[in-house]
């Protein structure tokens, strides 16, 4: 990690100095030390402030809608599922990436600090340390070994995409997960195979929790319109009463706008305060596109486009009760 | 007598009477139900029509918003693909809506109360069927509860 750490200043101290970008966004401590926030740095200076360790899970690429309207170039540390929403934007053409230098950092998985907080380990915690499927807790009391497995983030159990699939500059090298992974859509079919009503339960259960705080809509990568439907209180488009029916209206208009963009990176259940399964909605849409119209895989391929903007003469229809039509 | 006329008329308040939304593509499905009229086909009263440009404008906030606010089942009528007047707009329809039926059954909905079909202007016939279909349908479901708006009333 502290290599990383390195790496990360070095390389923008070099771009930075050269003028090759005129501004990095990459991680800084934050008050805690399982804190890494985000952070903007234009100043040769204050490069000293970056670090990259087991807590910079925040996906960063959505700023760079907001910076680049600032600066020309920008330089962004971006992880395997980070690089995905990457992509979305610049097959969505809210970035340009011409303007984007992207260092991409292999990513063995981030520590979620809620669950060492659970275990009562973040007492004194002076360092966080990660080989492979061991992560080091080096804390005032003595060190702590522990499985990595059991404190990453839900989202990092099953990561696909340790690697980022774009990138200028590779800081580190290529790693390998094994996942244990035997059906990717297992809690989907487990929802699907209740019936209605439990699956109504289930589902205004959860969106009831709803606070409609949106930090979903403001993580997610790809939810990045100028105007968003939910700030539009004119009569009927969204209310802003805390009722079960707005909640509902948010959720399944939520997901339902990311269609066919999502990259699944599972961000908008981890920033959830109310620990709703967002993404369950999202991988719900995931797997009906996968089914129908063939694996796609958003943020993959900016060549291709998304699949609910194009359409095929020979799409299947499932409405069509009378074949032959008139 | 006179007992008898008042309960008549208190079971026929009781029953359930389904409003049915039925959104209806300008150029193919609201003159089907046109021709429908003008025809003498059939077609129950509790469907209340509202006229789109294209199939594909019926944004899944306006099903939603009808659920919530007294619908029990919801039609979505558009040209057969290949025959839009926009040339392109069913297509469209025909992927986000497969999609869309999809996540409503998902969250619970009945997949009966939302039907989407193709009426061609010429299909007065079809027309009264599918929505004697769907009257019928969402008659044996009974009244919508999900996605009520606790505020909302009849």
């Amino acid at each position: 990690m502290e290599e990383i750490t390195l790496k990360t200043r070095e390389i923008a101290y070099k771009d930075l100095s050269t003028g090759k970008v005129d501004r990095v966004i990459g991680f800084a401590k934050g008050d805690f030390i399982y804190e890494s926030n985000p952070t903007f740095i234009s100043d040769i200076d204050e490069l000293d402030a970056l670090v990259w360790d087991s807590f910079c899970v925040n996906n960063l690429s959505k700023y760079l809608i907001n910076e680049l309207k600032d600066v020309k170039k920008i330089g962004i540390f971006l992880k395997g599922c980070d690089s995905l929403g990457f992509n979305q934007l610049v097959q969505d053409n809210k970035v340009d990436s011409d303007n984007v230098l992207v260092y991409g950092v292999p990513c063995e998985g981030m520590v979620d600090p809620n669950k060492l907080k659970k275990d009562n380990l973040l007492k004194g915690l002076i360092d966080i340390k990660r080989s492979g499927e061991k992560i080091l807790l080096i804390t005032k009391q003595g060190d702590k070994e522990l499985k990595a497995k059991e404190y990453e983030y839900d989202k990092c159990i099953n990561c696909k995409h340790p690697n980022p699939v774009v990138y200028s500059e590779l800081l580190g090298d290529y790693i390998t997960r094994n996942n244990n992974v035997v059906d990717d859509f297992q809690e989907i079919k487990e929802i699907e195979a209740m019936n209605s009503e439990e699956r109504f339960d289930y589902w205004s259960k959860q969106f009831s929790k709803c606070i409609r705080c949106y930090a979903c809509r403001n993580i997610c990568p790809v939810c990045s319109c100028d105007k968003c439907i939910f700030e539009n209180y004119e009569p009927g488009i969204s209310g802003k009463g805390k009722v079960d029916s707005e909640d509902q209206f948010f959720h399944i208009i939520r997901a339902y706008h990311v269609a066919g963009r999502c990259v699944d990176c599972g961000e908008c259940s981890r920033v959830c305060p109310e620990g709703i399964s967002i993404d369950k909605l999202n991988r719900k849409i995931i797997k009906d596109i996968t089914e129908i119209y063939g694996e796609y895989d958003a943020g993959l391929n900016t060549s291709k486009s998304s699949v609910l903007v194009n359409y095929e003469l020979e799409d299947f229809d499932p409405f069509e009760s009378i074949k032959g039509g008139k | 007598m006179f007992l008898e006329s008042k309960e008549e008329v208190i079971i026929e308040k009781e029953e359930f009477k389904p409003l049915i939304v039925a959104f209806c593509c300008n150029w193919c499905s609201y003159a089907g139900a046109d021709l429908a009229g003008t025809s003498r086909q059939n077609y129950p009263a509790n469907i209340r029509i509202i006229k789109v440009p294209c199939s594909c404008r019926v944004n899944p906030n306006f099903v939603l918003r009808a659920f919530q606010n007294g619908a029990d089942g919801v039609v979505i009528a558009g040209c057969h693909p290949g025959d839009c007047h926009y040339s392109t707009g069913n297509y469209f329809t025909r992927r986000r809506l497969t999609i869309f039926t999809n996540l409503l059954d998902y969250i619970g909905i009945e997949r009966e109360r939302l039907k989407v079909d193709w009426i061609s202007a010429a299909e007065a016939n079809k027309f009264a069927s599918v929505m004697n279909e769907v009257l019928e349908k969402v008659h044996k479901l009974g009244p919508n509860r999900k996605l009520r708006d606790v505020r909302w009333k009849r």
